[in-house]
């Protein structure tokens, strides 16, 4: 087994003055050790956030186990390391490494993020800064490494573009081994880094920024983007067909220290049925595919009995929605309990919320549970189309509080399009009802108050999204809506807790943002941004001063109205549901129409090959 | 059939020792589910693995015979144990034996350390044989000072440091004390591996 005993010496050294310095080490149970000699690809899966967040990931086991699985490739992991460890790494001239090998990841072929939300963009330059690589991709001459990003953010690369060779569209288990193999060929042949990008932009699903041009009109909204030298127009995104044929791990790499989801997971679907309109998710996952009951029981079985695990989550956008859950929940239950096993379902709708459900997850452990209303009124939740009613939510919390539950967190969006003042006082109206329904059980826990907890998130507009062309809120609207709310409340049962309007501002930015905002990245970054997620290291002036800095405007990608006719920044890409029917969705909310769920009949968003439409 | 009380001992060494105490049952835990033995959990509301371990090692600290107490509902082999546990543990934990237990974790009095890397040998014996070996020791109560030099014991110097402390629950000293006491004076010492080696009861005899 091989390890990097000149980096293992200088970390021995120091890392019991880190904390938690067994994220730092690597060596954990189902991590993948490979001889360095007989290895031809390597690859860094990297993840720009802590070990704790990153090690949750479920896509980041999936093509860990999918590449590890090809004799000849060895794919590593890799984090953000906290400032105490990044201080270390500085004194003792240690570059960002492979936790597996130990060997500093610029030496490899492939450094992959896997970008998962907006306000990591600052670690992603810090961590190739750690790893010794300059951050402009145009800097980076050589073949290797090859910096390239996948997840939901990339699809709108743009505000990255500058510091990234390629993307990964879509959905990765094919695509990655494909890109690899691409090097395999490329290094064996000599060829450059610009012939491995020109070759890789044939692949489909792949993405190399360089290989575009941008051009503005003097409004500032982009003008064209034109594909150089044969590259497609545009590029489509993967998708796996058949779940139940596809690559799925049957052993994770399971940490020493507690994170995050510390816990084994099966993913039982993709895609989503629903087609809430401010929910990126629901669009760019499309279609609908499920595994079958067969698949979900084998694979959840071989993981628990790997991994050692003793907890498991079905997971997926909306579980509840998972074909005949019911039945599959009985037939996993029998096994779980003899097993000490305890099973977990997020993302459950509160009007497919049933007592079998509760009674099936909550046999072992008891925590509480999370409903996501999203909207305070009828009106604004048909707008959004969140297709619940106010009698769903009391009959959903009725059915929690007759099960022995007494605290239900609410979520809700806040700043949606349309939204009033009448909408935010029924969030807080809606809250009230379901501390209501508390005391309409006759066998409550006697001296025992509820608590409804009311978790409001800033709206924001995403790509490939109905409410792609809307404008978020200004400051001083969201925080007058959020006075409005807390004046509102008076019933002490109930709380309130909201985030940072000015991290939502950013995200708004980054979501939407083109080319140019990759300026505003790299020197809020030079200025000293990093992992801006996180309350305690977000500096918002400093980031104004990177907007003023570049000449960019935060509010001109946030808070304006955007035309139909405007030509996207990501217009390039192809996420399947076609821009016709985002526009006509969007027109629809403002008529406050909601559209009905995929299995109830299709709505046509551009998906071929839909398997759920193909039952019709 | 009854509970068979079952001792295992092992080792926790190299990358194994960044685990933390707190971490360990997890891992434990997890080893137990992953090797498939029939242990016993504890009863009421939220059942939970019975694991004992018989004392704490720090963070950092590498520990060659180090106990841990759980409960088997069927009858297996002490063998079989030892190596389907073994198996299941990560690489730098590994099963010396399992076996019933002779003592009770209270009767732990004393544990033995080997402390090695680059520090200077005579100047460590010199500090040693002080006649007083004062440092601030924090306890449940709050940090009180302590005079060392008592509790130090079978001390010897070769290429390395080896000596005896104090140690269970009750009452414990960690090598890292006198160690930090020494290194305030002289400067810190590098590449530094504390290594328990054995436990003792109270008439000297090993831990089992």
């Amino acid at each position: 087994m091989y390890r990097n005993q000149e980096t293992l010496n200088k970390l021995e050294g120091f890392l019991l003055d880190v904390e938690k310095p067994a994220r730092y080490i690597g060596g954990e149970p189902g991590s993948v050790c490979k001889d360095r000699e007989s290895v031809d690809i390597r690859f860094a899966f990297a993840f720009p956030d802590t070990y704790e967040i990153g090690m949750s990931h479920l896509g980041m086991k999936i093509l860990y186990a999918l590449k590890n699985s090809v004799p000849n490739y060895w794919c590593e992991r890799c984090f953000m390391p906290l400032p105490d460890m990044r201080e270390k790494m500085f004194e003792n001239e240690i570059e960002l490494y492979g936790l597996e090998s130990l060997d500093p990841i610029k030496e490899f072929d492939f450094i992959g993020f896997t970008i998962q939300y907006e306000m990591c963009y600052t670690n992603i330059l810090e961590m190739l800064r750690l790893a010794g690589l300059p951050v402009l991709a145009s800097e980076r001459t050589a073949l290797t490494p090859i910096v390239m990003g996948g997840g939901p953010c990339v699809c709108n690369a743009e505000p990255l573009a500058d510091f990234f060779d390629l993307f990964a569209i879509g959905e990765g288990e094919e695509l990655n081994l494909e890109i690899m193999r691409l090097m395999e060929q490329c290094k064996i042949e000599n060829r450059t880094k610009a012939e491995f990008l020109r070759m890789a932009s044939q692949i489909e699903g792949v993405y190399v920024p360089s290989l575009y041009d941008v051009s503005y009109n003097s409004d500032g909204t982009v003008s064209s983007v034109t594909p150089k030298g044969g590259t497609p127009a545009r590029v489509r995104k993967r998708i796996i067909h058949d779940l139940d044929k596809s690559f799925y791990p049957e052993n994770f790499v399971v940490p020493f220290v507690d994170i995050v989801h510390n816990r084994a997971v099966e993913e039982v679907m993709r895609g989503c049925i629903r087609g809430c309109r401010f929910c990126q998710a629901g669009f760019i996952y499309r279609p609908l595919r499920e595994k079958s009951h067969e698949t979900v029981i084998n694979q959840t079985k071989t993981l628990l009995k790997n991994t050692g695990y003793d907890e498991v989550s079905l997971s997926s956008l909306s579980t509840s929605d998972f074909t005949n859950i019911e039945e599959l929940l009985c037939s996993l239950n029998e096994w779980t309990k003899e097993n000490r096993v305890n099973l977990s379902l997020p993302s459950l709708r509160i009007d497919r919320f049933s007592e079998r459900i509760l009674t099936e997850i909550s046999s072992v452990k008891r925590s509480g549970l999370t409903f996501a209303p999203e909207a305070g009124t009828q009106r604004l939740r048909d707008v959004i189309n969140k297709n619940i009613t106010e009698s769903d939510v009391l009959n959903g919390a009725k059915i929690a509080f007759e099960g022995g539950y007494s605290s239900i967190k609410l979520y809700f969006m806040f700043g949606l399009p349309t939204e009033t003042d009448e909408d935010i006082i029924g969030i807080y109206e809606l809250a009230k009802a379901v501390v209501e329904e508390f005391y309409q059980n006759p066998d409550r826990p006697k001296g025992k108050a509820p608590n409804v907890s009311i978790s409001l998130s800033m709206f924001i507009p995403k790509p490939f999204t109905p409410f792609e062309f809307e404008p978020q809120i200004g400051e001083e609207e969201i925080n007058r809506r959020i006075k409005l709310l807390l004046d509102a409340r008076k019933d002490r049962k109930v709380s309130i807790s909201y985030s940072d309007s000015k991290l939502a501002l950013l995200e708004a930015v980054f979501a939407r943002g083109d080319r140019r905002v990759g300026k505003a990245i790299y020197t809020a970054w030079k200025n000293g941004c990093i992992m801006d997620g996180w309350n305690d290291y977000f500096d918002f002036e400093k980031w104004k001063q990177a907007f003023e800095e570049c000449g960019l405007s935060m509010e001109f990608y946030a808070n304006r109205r955007r035309g139909y006719d405007e030509i996207a920044p990501w217009s390039m890409l192809d996420m399947l549901v076609s821009k016709d029917f985002l526009i006509e969705e969007n027109k629809r909310a403002h008529r406050s129409e909601p559209t009905q769920n995929c299995r109830e009949k299709c709505s046509g968003c551009g998906v071929n090959d839909c398997p759920v439409h193909k039952k019709d | 059939m009854a509970n068979v009380n079952t001792r295992v001992f092992f080792s926790k060494t190299g990358r194994a020792k960044f685990i933390s105490h707190l971490d360990l049952y997890g891992v434990f835990q997890r080893a137990v589910r992953k090797a498939g033995l029939p242990a016993w959990y504890t009863e009421g509301l939220s059942p939970r693995l019975y694991l004992q371990f018989m004392l704490p090692l720090s963070l950092g600290q590498e520990g060659l015979r180090e106990a841990v107490d759980l409960k088997l509902l069927d009858e297996i082999s002490f063998e079989e144990t030892a190596k389907r546990l073994s198996d299941a543990l990560p690489h730098d934990i590994q099963v010396i034996e399992a076996a019933a237990p002779v003592m009770r974790n209270t009767d732990i009095s004393s544990a033995e350390y080997e402390i090695s890397g680059t520090i200077d040998l005579n100047g460590f014996r010199e500090f040693c044989e002080r006649d007083s070996i004062t440092v601030e020791k924090k306890t449940k109560k709050g940090v009180s000072e302590i005079d060392l030099k008592p509790y130090i014991s079978s001390l010897e110097i070769s290429d390395k440091i080896t000596l005896r402390l104090p140690a269970g629950n009750d009452f414990n000293i960690n090598p890292a004390l006198l160690l930090g006491a020494y290194e305030r004076e002289f400067g810190k010492s590098s590449g530094i591996r504390i290594v328990r080696t054995r436990i003792f009861n109270s008439s000297g005899e090993v831990f089992r």
